[in-house]
């Protein structure tokens, strides 16, 4: 008998333990999860249950391994709608667009507060937008059950994310630190009129609007038509929204570096 | 003697006779005449002996769902009933909701007729084989040939079913099913003959009876190996179960199979595993009896034959499990190179060994005792 696999068999194997191995192998398996298998009953046992973690781990006489890699568990977001400025920088960084900013009760009828709207339908759980939160308002929690039975309950309004923020679920503690040199908004000063725009709608207030000395015309020179006074923004509270450029009816606001 | 049919014809004929007690004459001796007895009889028997093993055949595939999960190191079905018991139930009764559709080319008669004979050929095996004393569908003298004729029938219904499902795949599983037939078949004849030889019966309520003093793996080791692994063949289980080999041939013969054909071929495939450890159990493993050093006690309550045996039958099907769990699947052309080279050499040798015992009347362990070897 020379067929092909025979042949290529190594001369030292024996047919006999090409049964045996495995079946030892299977049994040795057998015997170790006879009472106690790695699988856990899921809606009944959860590895986030503390409890259930401890007897996993008495069970097993050592420490299981699967705390590190939970505690950066990127889950559903939780909102602490309080200490939202209304920044947008949320819905800026999501690279699946599904953070909208939509109006929510409080402040003024005419600038209501915005906060952010998570369509889990299209969310990514990349966690960019927790990442980029200045206020550390918006942050992921360790809840991965999200099972609906309508498509239009995927999307989380503010307030739902408020709810879960609630729960205290344990947070992923990942945050971006920002960097030494960061970009800085400065300002073209001859084009700006003063308007107030960006001090109105900067979310930490940080610009304030300074006198400047009016100029005395030249003879025959027509003087513009603006309001003397110019954004001074104080750069240790800017958070680099952005939206004072984006409300700038002149475009006179740029990002720039730090000089 | 407590037998099946004696239980199944009481339970007919108690309350007829008590209604007709209230008839009048002519009416009540046509109610209580042995003939219409005898039929009802019959059915309240059939209906008995279907009912437990269609149970116990859903109990197996619960068994198998368990069992080969902790291989894993899983858990199997948890939710419905205790520890998933009434997961298969649900099963089933999904499968019998769902609509059956045949294929446009499909063969019509071919198409429902061969999964149903499938499913026939296979349950008609529970009245030949005798569970305990008076537990089979009568006293057949040749009751060891019926059962391995009526357990051949199989690829025959496999292959038409294949055949007639119009269908590439379904037609090479059904081709592989024939020649694996063929190719264990013979050795597992030869390894009965072995059996037969030892015994000196066909029958195998005597063939059990026989077993009382030792049981027949131990003179019969070698063809106890060739009849596991042709069982483990006919059954079409991993390592042989080339005629479905699902990651080739799709789901093989049954591919085209949806809603209760499906079930029916699933059931049959777990009544003929069941069959399969009966047939082991009654040829090699001494059926219901137990050895001597059992205390009388564990051996003499009521049921106890189906206790033990059952106890066996369900050990064995463990092991069979467990090489499920074990090992991969062969190729046909290994398959057919064992079957032809090594297992019916190693039949023919167990014959040779059998006829030894007979004749000397000896055995390795036993020593020489004269009621070896059939008397
Ligand atoms: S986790 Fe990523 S994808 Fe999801 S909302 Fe935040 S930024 Fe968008
Ligand atoms: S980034 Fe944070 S502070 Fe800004 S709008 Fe989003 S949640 Fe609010
Ligand atoms: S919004 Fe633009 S134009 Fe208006 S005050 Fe601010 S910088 Fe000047």
């Amino acid at each position: 008998m020379s067929t092909p696999e025979t042949s290529s068999r190594p001369p030292n194997d024996n047919p006999i333990l090409w049964v045996a191995k495995p079946l030892l192998t299977a049994a040795k398996q057998f015997r170790k999860s006879l009472f106690r298998p790695s699988t856990i009953v899921y809606p009944f046992e959860r590895l986030e249950d503390p409890k259930f973690r401890e007897e996993v781990a008495v069970a097993a006489g050592k420490p299981i391994g699967i705390g590190a890699v939970w505690d950066n568990y990127r889950g559903v977001h939780a909102l602490n709608i309080d200490t939202c400025i209304s920044c947008n920088l949320c819905a800026f960084s999501c690279p699946d667009l599904c953070i909208d900013m939509v109006n929510v009760a409080g402040g003024d009828p005419k600038h209501p507060k915005k906060c952010p709207e998570i369509d889990y339908g299209k969310c990514s759980y990349c966690g960019f937008c927790s990442d980029a939160c200045p206020e550390g308002c918006l942050t992921m929690t360790t809840r991965y059950e999200l099972s609906v039975t309508k498509r239009a309950d995927m999307v989380f309004s503010p307030e739902r994310l408020y709810q879960v923020y609630e729960q205290k679920l344990p947070m992923n503690p990942i945050r971006l630190e920002r960097p030494e040199n960061e970009d800085q908004i400065l300002l073209d000063p001859p084009v700006c009129i003063g308007c107030n725009a960006c001090a109105r709608d900067c979310p930490t207030k940080c610009i304030t609007m300074l006198d400047i000395v009016k100029p005395t015309a030249a003879p025959g020179e027509k003087m513009p038509k603006r309001i003397w006074k110019e954004p001074v923004i104080n750069d240790s509270d800017c958070v680099r929204c952005g939206t004072c450029i984006s409300v700038c009816p002149k475009e006179c606001l740029f990002w720039g570096t730090r000089k | 003697m407590l037998s099946l049919y004696s239980v199944a014809y009481d339970l007919i004929s108690i309350p007829l006779t008590a209604i007709a007690a209230h008839l009048p004459a002519p009416l009540s001796a046509w109610l209580v005449n042995t003939t219409l007895l005898n039929v009802l009889g019959a059915l309240v028997f059939c209906a008995i002996l279907l009912g437990a093993s269609m149970i116990n055949t859903i109990m197996l595939i619960w068994f198998e769902r368990k069992m080969l999960g902790r291989f894993m190191d899983r858990r199997g079905a948890m939710h419905v009933g205790f520890a998933g018991l009434l997961q298969n139930f649900a099963d089933g009764l999904k499968l019998f909701r769902k609509n059956t559709r045949r294929p446009k080319d499909a063969d019509f008669v071919g198409f429902y007729a061969a999964p149903t004979a499938y499913m026939v050929s296979s349950l008609v095996m529970f009245a030949i084989l005798p569970v305990s004393t008076g537990w089979s569908a009568g006293a057949l003298p040749l009751s060891l040939l019926l059962a391995l004729v009526v357990f051949s029938f199989a690829p025959l219904f496999i292959f038409l079913s294949a055949w007639s499902s119009a269908n590439k795949y379904s037609l090479l599983g059904g081709m592989r099913s024939a020649a694996q037939m063929i190719a264990y078949e013979v050795p597992i004849l030869l390894a009965v003959v072995a059996v037969v030889v030892l015994s000196g019966s066909f029958d195998l309520t005597t063939i059990v009876y026989e077993q009382q003093n030792y049981w027949f793996w131990a003179p019969l080791f070698l063809a106890l190996i060739v009849f596991v692994a042709g069982m483990l063949a006919e059954m079409e289980r991993i390592p042989f179960d080339l005629p479905e080999a699902e990651a080739e041939l799709v789901e093989g013969w049954n591919t085209e199979f949806g809603g209760m054909l499906f079930a029916f071929f699933m059931l049959a495939d777990y009544v003929r595993a069941l069959v399969g450890c009966f047939l082991i159990v009654l040829l090699f493993l001494g059926g219901w009896t137990m050895p001597g050093w059992v205390p009388a006690s564990a051996t003499s309550f009521p049921l106890a034959g189906i206790f033990w045996f059952m106890l066996k039958t369900y050990l064995v099907f463990g092991v069979f499990i467990w090489i499920r769990a074990s090992l991969p699947r062969v190729r046909t052309d290994q398959l057919l190179r064992v079957g032809w080279m090594r297992m019916v050499p190693l039949s023919l040798l167990s014959i040779v060994l059998a006829v030894a015992v007979v004749l000397t009347k000896c055995l390795p362990v036993i020593g020489c005792v004269p009621g070896i070897g059939g008397g």
